[in-house]
């Protein structure tokens, strides 16, 4: 059924209820919607380009917008800008990895056992106050300024929460489904495998599309206080000369790498549970 | 008459230590469930027969006393006493027919084996038209069918169901109620149901356990004489029977009275 629109008549000739624009929880259509995403962006460039042609500040320190998307052209073409994005990713994805290969596993158990969530939370907790960034100078006294630094940075960046909201995930699974398959003969190992992991499974896809985020913004922290490599890196170089377009180029790159992984695991999360009610 | 004992709760009690200041849930309760008998659990909220449920389940551990079935101890949760619950457990991640086959699989029944009999108990509770799709497209009522199921698929010994048509509306839960004592007549399950609906308890049961509250003490056993002999299968039948609004009368007053007494105690 097509959304009824204000001007139209029902077929009984009557007036419609004028449908208003702001509606509390009403939905909207999804060209309207479409619409309205695509306005948001039309509206802060047009913003944008509109505060350089003031010229309030010097075109050099903040560049009008065609010149930022001409400096990504080069970057790509002629400086190699690519091996940098790549690299940036390879962090972000081999970090994230090795968080989830411990959070996930530990988070699950954490949620599931009493024992085990009163081991390790004290120590969890604390670590997840601790701003992952102020590690950097021990960090680089362990590591050098290497891959093993950037690595270890994002990892603790994520971790702590990452394990947090897997816990805290599965603790919310309904007893009644742990009571039903133990009451029809599940052990405890096959209630965990059969029960514990699916039903948490989907909100540990949330956790980790959260946590992904802010694995970027650490990515960038890494990037920016010693690399020789990466979109960070190269941010930091265009800063020496001067290159106010490239700096704003690859905070561009690092918004549409974002917004590309987010989109990525909500993709899995659809396709990979289709029995939900609704998309969370 | 010993020999046609299922289950037996000797002398249960249950004390909720909570605080510092226990709880006494249960006291002394004692009863018998015979061989394929529709036994309901009844009684005002606060009688603590959800607790004495969880008890035969092996959810919950008694304080003191003992239950057997079939002459042995209860000892923790087992595949002989599958459970219904009130709120709907249809795993949402397995289809209809994943989800009866389910209880088999932990068990190692073998494929062939559980294709057969999920597709026998489906059709028992109708539901053979909609094996193939996720909880989320099945109503309620749909929903505790594939429950029901999924535990006889899995051949208990003895069927425990609490509240289990609490969440109905008033129209699928006789629907269900008649659906239930088909599935009694046609595969010889014994059965512990927890309700606090007269209604449903007059309906289904062989006899009735009746407890009072604050703690849950067995009050009396009532035997529904007046359903001796007949095989009521509907609602309104059992409405019509002669000596049907005399056993609802006492039942309520029992209730009234036992009410009156929870009340002080809030």
């Amino acid at each position: 059924m097509p959304e009824p629109r204000p001007h139209m008549t029902s077929p009984s000739g009557a007036p419609r209820r004028r449908k208003r624009v702001f509606e509390f929880k009403s939905d909207i259509s999804a060209g309207w919607r479409i619409l309205l995403g695509v306005s948001v962006w039309v509206v802060f460039f047009a913003l944008w380009q509109f505060v350089t042609w003031l010229e309030l500040t010097p075109a050099i320190l903040f560049p009008e917008p065609g010149k930022v998307v001409q400096a990504l052209y080069v970057l790509f073409t002629e400086n190699g800008f690519h091996k940098d994005v790549l690299i940036s990713i390879k962090r972000v994805l081999i970090s994230f990895a090795l968080a989830s290969a411990v959070a996930v596993p530990l988070g699950v158990l954490m949620g599931s056992f009493r024992t085990v969530e009163a081991f390790f939370s004290p120590l969890v907790s604390a670590w997840r106050y601790l701003p992952a960034p102020s590690f950097i100078p021990l960090l680089l006294m362990w590591f050098g300024a290497g891959e093993g630094e950037k690595l270890a940075l994002l990892f603790i960046g994520v971790i702590w929460f990452l394990i947090t909201l897997i816990a805290d995930h599965t603790k919310a699974i309904s007893a009644d489904l742990i009571n039903t398959s133990v009451t029809l003969g599940g052990s405890r190992w096959q209630v965990l495998r059969t029960v514990v992991v699916p039903a948490a499974l989907p909100n540990i896809i949330v956790a980790m599309r959260q946590m992904l985020a802010v694995s970027w913004t650490y990515l960038v922290i890494a990037e920016i206080t010693a690399a020789d490599a990466g979109i960070g890196a190269m941010m930091m170089r265009a800063k020496r000369f001067l290159h106010v377009d490239q700096i704003m180029a690859g905070i561009l790159v690092i918004g549409v790498l974002g917004l590309a992984f987010d989109y990525l695991l909500r993709l899995l999360h659809r396709t990979a549970f289709p029995y939900l009610e609704k998309e969370t | 008459m010993h020999g046609n004992v299922k289950l037996s709760v000797e002398n249960v009690g249950k004390v909720f230590g909570a605080k510092g200041k226990p709880v006494e849930a249960l006291r002394d309760v004692s009863f018998t469930v015979a061989k394929n008998e529709l036994c309901v659990l009844l009684g005002p909220s606060g009688c603590g027969k959800s607790t004495l449920l969880n008890i035969v389940a092996g959810l919950l551990e008694p304080s003191s006393g003992r239950m057997l079935l079939d002459g042995a101890e209860i000892r923790g949760p087992a595949r002989e006493r599958g459970m219904v619950f009130q709120g709907y457990t249809s795993f949402p991640w397995l289809s209809v027919f994943e989800n009866v086959e389910y209880g088999m699989k932990l068990n190692g029944v073998p494929k062939k084996v559980r294709a057969e009999r999920a597709e026998k108990f489906l059709d028992l509770v109708h539901l053979t038209r909609f094996r193939d799709a996720y909880p989320k497209n099945l109503s309620g009522g749909m929903k505790q069918r594939v429950a029901i199921a999924r535990t006889l698929a899995n051949e208990p010994e003895i069927l425990l169901m609490d509240e289990p048509f609490g969440a109905l509306d008033a129209e699928t839960r006789w629907h269900m109620q008649e659906m239930l004592l088909d599935i009694v007549d046609s595969t010889q399950t014994t059965i512990l149901l927890v309700t606090h609906d007269i209604q449903e308890a007059i309906f289904l049961a062989d006899h009735i356990v009746f407890l009072s509250a604050h703690p849950g003490r067995l009050k009396t056993v009532l035997d529904l004489e007046f359903k001796k002999g007949k095989a009521l299968r509907s609602k309104e039948e059992l409405i019509q029977t002669d000596g049907y609004l005399e056993c609802e009368q006492q039942i309520i007053s029992m209730m009234r009275s036992e009410a009156g007494n929870a009340l002080e105690s809030i």
